[in-house]
């Protein structure tokens, strides 16, 4: 049977990040696990909000756990790092500090109140836990053989400890686990847990330039085809941010940077026409047909589960 | 108030405005007390229906203190109210051709930035007197979704309640609008027919036909009425 | 039942009506014949009420026969003294003035820009803010023909014979001519109308039709079309005066219209416009509660331009006949007058007596129908009197789920859901209280099909003028006739503006209006009226009065 989970898009994924969503939807149907989008949601709080340190600043991601509860689910899932991390972080101020709570749920009078009883997970982690990696293994039918791919992490999937998606936060591997999973060979960078430099890049796109200088350059280095992420933003500054970047260092190789969502995709047999390559900065495409990876994928027998 | 009323005896209420404590009957609407008081309105009433949002009113009620917003021609009076009109919202709209736009989803943002500094407080969906999610639509304009913002904003009278308790200082009825054309005009298939129809009339097919219908005296015309066959519901 | 809006004996009715519901569900009355349409009409219809007429004793339409209401404000004085007014100092000058932020003010001042007028030679003058007007509370829909099955010609014999051949042909004949290019620019702006998948819109019958050709954004195709009319009036940064309403137009030592002064309802100074072309597009009547009928219209619907074009030497036309919506709100006490549309009646719902029963179709034309209520209250003494004294049958509202599904009334008709349930109906579950309603200007300014009036400068668009509609307008030809009357106004000034050299100015035509009155010996109050006057004689009695202005 399939198995049903709350999914919580994001704003990006709703826009820019488009592929990320329709991959992740498709990734998940693979493994009879269906995501069901909110009816009703918002921002997840982390955009320009307009509160910092403030409690208002907990009231988008609070609320979007109340609509979880009012589609009637105990868990939510989403893709994007930045979200994970603004909804888990509201989520644990709620379940650890009773005041807070009873504040946030007194403003919000006009909903039911919330106890932080939803479980938020990332995508990655849901995987992991509900199919693990060598379930994934099994369901691979277009093995990503000899592809090098740098895991970037970048902070939001780790920091603060409280919400690490992975074990070992100062040296994380769940993206170097997939990675193999899928077939293909991870080539780990130092700066692979690295801010990418964030918001900054819309008021200051040289000094993230200057980030992904160093990021991709370090990949490159490292001879990897392509680098993993899993963040619309941090998708954003190491892609796009490559024209600004290779102003500082022309000799900068160009490197494409996709969603883990997109890989898998890519693994498990989805069209590369749906994958959305089309609309990288750096197009993907032709070091994948490099690696001989664009030909028809081999249909395997699924095996349903249970 | 409207002619139609008879002096039929309803239990008063207090009301106050600016400061002073009036007394009027309890069935009238606000903006019928306002004018039961003696005063000829010019500022702050419209349709007089509910459709125009003209009339826009705040009031807090007795021994509670919250905020209200309401319609002065839709909302009846009660006792303890203490009422101002807000007959204008301040807004500035920006100015676009609908030709040379795109349904995409940056262009929201693109004349509205400020839709990004919503916190998600949900107070304008509060205040709204249409009952319009506007939180909600304002959050689609947000991640570019034009026909959510269009279809969930489609009620909206503009009466600018949303936007004077914004705490981002969103004019959430002019992202509305901008929603709501980029829908009508890119989203909604265009009707072919209606093009092909225009085709003809600009090409004169019915030019005759009208000018023989034009020529034709009442007997005449009496006639072919009476003779049109209904088409079914 | 907690709370329930209707008093005890009002609710037996509705008990009555449910329990014939099931039966009348397949029973749909017979139209009236035309003997029976003849004889309801003279009997009931308030237009036949001969005291209730009087035939205009001076000016260009002298012998015109109007409602009694319409002559005390045309037969009167202006509020506007002439001495008082310096025409040496001008305060705007432009090409062209728009009178009326409506419906057709927006059109006509958009196509004027669309052919050639500069914005900035534009100047919007009007009462409330722009867009607060009738255009934006037409619920119902726009009538177009554009089906296969449905031509221009259909829609030209289906409006003659609803304005039973009064009509001013090629008005009506401009009318159902260009109503596919003006649905269509509608389209273009970007108007979200009701449409299918593919991108047919969804059409309906109204009253009087003989082809589905309603075209609606569910039941807020006037507010919709306001919004999206206004929002581009923005866009093109045309100049804007609100609450600023006309008071009288200025002429020149030709004769000619040249623009208006103009009331700051603020500081009550004039204001003085010149002009080289005007267009009247003050709307309607509604607020002058013709016999005492409560209205639809807004609440600056008071006859000003007609009252100003007159003054002007413009004529009137078909004043005579009045249009009553057979269904305004009869109950609750708050909402008196407010529009059913008649779309309720479209999906199915019937009109009934206290007894629950049927007395006649549902959709006759606008004048046949009220006639019909008013005759089953009136006459036939089958109605109920609410406790505010407001006679009324019900309109069964539940039927229409019950044929079409349930969510089909909340779906289609949240404006009219919501309106009754801010006073506690829930139009869902009971059947409402209805009764014939003031609802439209049937005459008014005569033009000619591009807008002209017999005064050399002025036009005038919309509901202010009479002829298109004959003596009875069809459901959605209104809305129709501001757009397309809208544009031929902004087509034809963009095209006279150039041509034209204005004189001297002078107010003399208001200084000799005022002496027919005294000929007269009128003594009714001054106009125009700008607003009506709600508030009680306990009051008027104490007045000290403030404005010097006048
Ligand atoms: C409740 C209701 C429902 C209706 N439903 C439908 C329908 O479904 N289909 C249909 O076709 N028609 C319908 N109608 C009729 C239609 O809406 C109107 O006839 C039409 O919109 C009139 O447009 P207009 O531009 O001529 O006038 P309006 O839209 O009334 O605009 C007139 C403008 O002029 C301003 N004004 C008035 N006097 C002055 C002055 N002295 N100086 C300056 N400005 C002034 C007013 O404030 C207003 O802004 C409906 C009408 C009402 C009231
Ligand atoms: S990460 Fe950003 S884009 Fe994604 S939902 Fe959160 S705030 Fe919106
Ligand atoms: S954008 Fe940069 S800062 Fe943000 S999550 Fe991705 S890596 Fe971290
Ligand atoms: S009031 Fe403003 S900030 Fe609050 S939810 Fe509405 S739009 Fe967002
Ligand atoms: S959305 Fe805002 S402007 Fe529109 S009706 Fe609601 S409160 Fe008024
Ligand atoms: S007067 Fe138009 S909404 Fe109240």
């Amino acid at each position: 049977m399939t198995e049903k989970i709350a999914y919580y898009p994001g704003c990006t994924a709703k826009s820019y990040a488009k592929y990320m969503d329709l991959t992740a939807r498709e990734v998940m149907k693979k493994f009879d696990i269906e995501l069901v989008e909110l009816t009703r949601w918002t921002c997840c709080g982390t955009f320009f909000g307009l509160a910092e340190d403030n409690l208002t600043s907990q009231l988008a991601p609070m609320r979007n756990m109340i609509r979880t509860r009012e589609d009637g689910f105990t868990d939510l899932t989403t893709t994007c790092s930045m979200c994970y991390n603004t909804l888990k972080r509201a989520n644990i101020l709620i379940q650890n500090d009773e005041e807070k709570a009873s504040r946030l749920n007194a403003f919000m009078y006009e909903e039911e109140d919330y106890e932080g009883d939803v479980r938020v997970w990332h995508l990655l982690e849901l995987l992991l836990e509900k199919v693990d990696i060598a379930g994934i293994a099994k369901k691979i039918v277009n093995p990503l053989k000899g592809l090098k791919v740098a895991p970037y992490y970048g902070c939001t999937l780790l920091r603060p400890k409280e919400v690490t998606i992975d074990k070992n936060p100062e040296k994380p591997t769940i993206l170097s686990d997939l990675i193999f999973a899928l077939g293909a060979e991870a080539v780990e960078t130092p700066y692979m847990t690295e801010c990418c430099g964030s918001y900054l890049t819309v008021k200051d796109k040289h000094l993230v330039a200057d980030r992904t200088n160093r990021i991709i350059g370090s990949a490159a280095r490292r001879e990897a085809d392509l680098l993993v992420v899993s963040c619309p933003l941090c998708q954003f500054n190491l892609d796009r941010r490559q024209k600004e970047a290779r102003e500082l260092n022309s000799a900068l190789p160009e490197i494409p940077v996709v969603y883990f969502t997109q890989l898998m995709a890519l693994a498990l047999g989805v069209d590369v026409k749906e994958l959305g390559f089309h609309e990288h900065y750096v197009d993907p495409t032709p070091v994948l047909r490099k690696r001989k990876l664009l030909g028809t994928p081999m249909k395997v027998p699924v095996k349903v589960k249970k | 108030m409207d002619k139609t009323t008879t002096e039929v005896t309803y239990e008063k209420v207090k009301i106050i405005v600016a400061n002073t404590e009036f007394e009027v009957p309890s069935n009238l609407t606000i903006m019928k007390a306002f004018e039961y008081l003696g005063w000829r309105l010019d500022r702050g009433v419209g349709c007089r229906g509910g459709f125009c949002g003209a009339c826009s009113t705040i009031y807090r009620l007795k021994g509670d203190h919250k905020l209200y917003t309401g319609l002065a021609c839709a909302t009846k009076v009660e006792d303890g109210m203490i009422v101002a009109q807000i007959p204008i919202s301040p807004a500035n709209k920006k100015l676009y051709d609908i030709e040379s736009l795109k349904a995409v989803p940056n262009t929201m943002l693109e004349f509205y930035p400020e839709i990004a500094r919503c916190i998600s407080c949900n107070t304008c969906t509060k205040a709204c007197p249409m009952d319009i999610e506007v939180m909600d639509y304002v959050q689609a304009a947000l991640r570019g979704d034009i026909a959510l913002a269009a279809t969930l904003s489609f009620d909206c009278i503009m009466c600018g309640l949303c936007a004077t308790r914004c705490p981002a200082e969103i004019t959430q009825f002019n992202v509305g609008v901008l929603a709501r054309r980029l829908y009508g005009r890119y989203i909604q298939p265009e009707y072919k027919q209606m093009t092909k129809r225009v085709k003809e009339i600009e090409k004169g097919k019915y030019d005759a036909e009208l000018e023989k219908l034009m020529k034709t005296d009442k007997k005449g015309l009496a006639k072919l009425y009476a003779e049109r066959v209904r088409e079914k519901a | 039942m907690v709370n329930d809006p209707y008093p005890d004996y009002m609710r037996e009715s509705i008990k009555i009506v449910e329990k014939t519901r099931e039966k009348r569900l397949k029973v749909t009355m017979d139209h009236c014949s035309p003997d029976e349409i003849d004889d309801v009409l003279n009997n009931y219809h308030p237009d036949f009420i001969k005291a209730q007429k009087a035939s205009l004793r001076f000016g260009v339409s002298k012998g015109e026969v109007v409602p009694l209401e319409v002559a005390k404000i045309i037969e009167t004085k202006s509020v506007l003294d002439p001495k008082k007014v310096d025409l040496n100092k001008i305060d705007f000058v432009v090409d062209l003035l728009i009178i009326g932020g409506g419906g057709a003010g927006a059109n006509a001042a958009l196509w004027a820009i669309k052919n050639g007028v500069k914005a900035e030679n534009i100047l919007i003058a009007t009462k409330l803010r722009m867009g607060d007007s009738n255009t934006t509370m037409a619920q119902g829909g726009i009538q177009a023909a554009v089906r296969e099955v449905d031509s221009p010609a259909i829609h030209y014999l289906d409006a003659i014979g609803g304005g039973h051949y009064e009509n001013d042909p090629p008005l009506t004949r401009r009318l159902v001519r260009d109503a596919p290019l003006l649905l269509q620019w509608y389209e273009k702006l970007g108007m979200m109308f009701d449409k299918f998948d593919d991108g047919t819109m969804d059409a309906i019958h109204g009253g009087g039709t003989s082809r589905k050709r309603m075209h609606f954004a569910k039941d807020f195709t006037g507010a919709e079309i306001m919004k999206t009319l206004r929002d581009e009036v923005f866009n093109k940064e045309i100049p804007i005066i609100e609450f600023s309403p006309a008071v009288e137009l200025i002429k020149d030592d030709k004769g000619q219209v040249a623009g208006a002064v103009l009331l700051n309802l603020d500081s009550k100074e004039y204001i003085t416009v010149k002009a080289k072309a005007t267009v009247v597009t003050t709307g309607g009547f509604g607020r002058l509660h013709i016999q005492g009928f409560p209205t639809s219209n807004h609440y600056g619907a008071t006859f000003d331009g007609c009252v100003m074009g007159y003054r002007a030497g413009a004529p009137l036309k078909l004043m005579k006949s009045v249009q009553y919506h057979p269904t305004g709100a009869a109950f609750p006490e708050q909402i008196v007058g407010l529009l059913v549309t008649e779309k309720v009646r479209g999906k199915g719902a019937q009109v009934l007596n206290k007894n629950g029963e049927q007395f006649c179709f549902p959709l006759e034309t606008r004048d046949v129908e009220a006639s019909l209520i008013i005759r089953e209250c009136g006459g036939r003494n089958n109605g109920l009197v609410t406790p505010s004294g407001q006679p009324g049958l019900w309109l069964d509202s539940p039927l229409i789920d019950q044929i079409h599904g349930e969510g089909t009334i909340a779906k289609n008709f949240a404006a009219m859901v919501r309106q009754f349930e801010r006073f506690g109906v829930n139009m869902i579950e009971d059947p409402i209280l209805i009764y014939p309603t003031l609802h439209y200007q049937n005459g008014g300014l005569a033009i000619d099909e591009n807008t002209a009036t017999a005064v050399k400068n002025l036009y005038a668009a919309g509901e202010v003028c009479g002829g298109t509609h004959g003596s009875n307008r069809l459901m959605g030809n209104s809305l129709l006739e501001i757009s397309v009357f809208g544009r031929a106004a902004g087509i034809t000034t963009a095209k006279s503006i150039p041509k034209v050299s204005l004189g001297k100015l002078t107010l003399d035509h208001i200084t000799k209006y005022n002496a027919l009155c005294d000929e007269h010996k009128v003594k009714n109050p001054p106009s125009p009226i700008l607003f009506p006057d709600y508030s009680r004689q306990e009051h008027k009695d104490r007045i000290i009065p403030t404005n010097f202005l006048v």
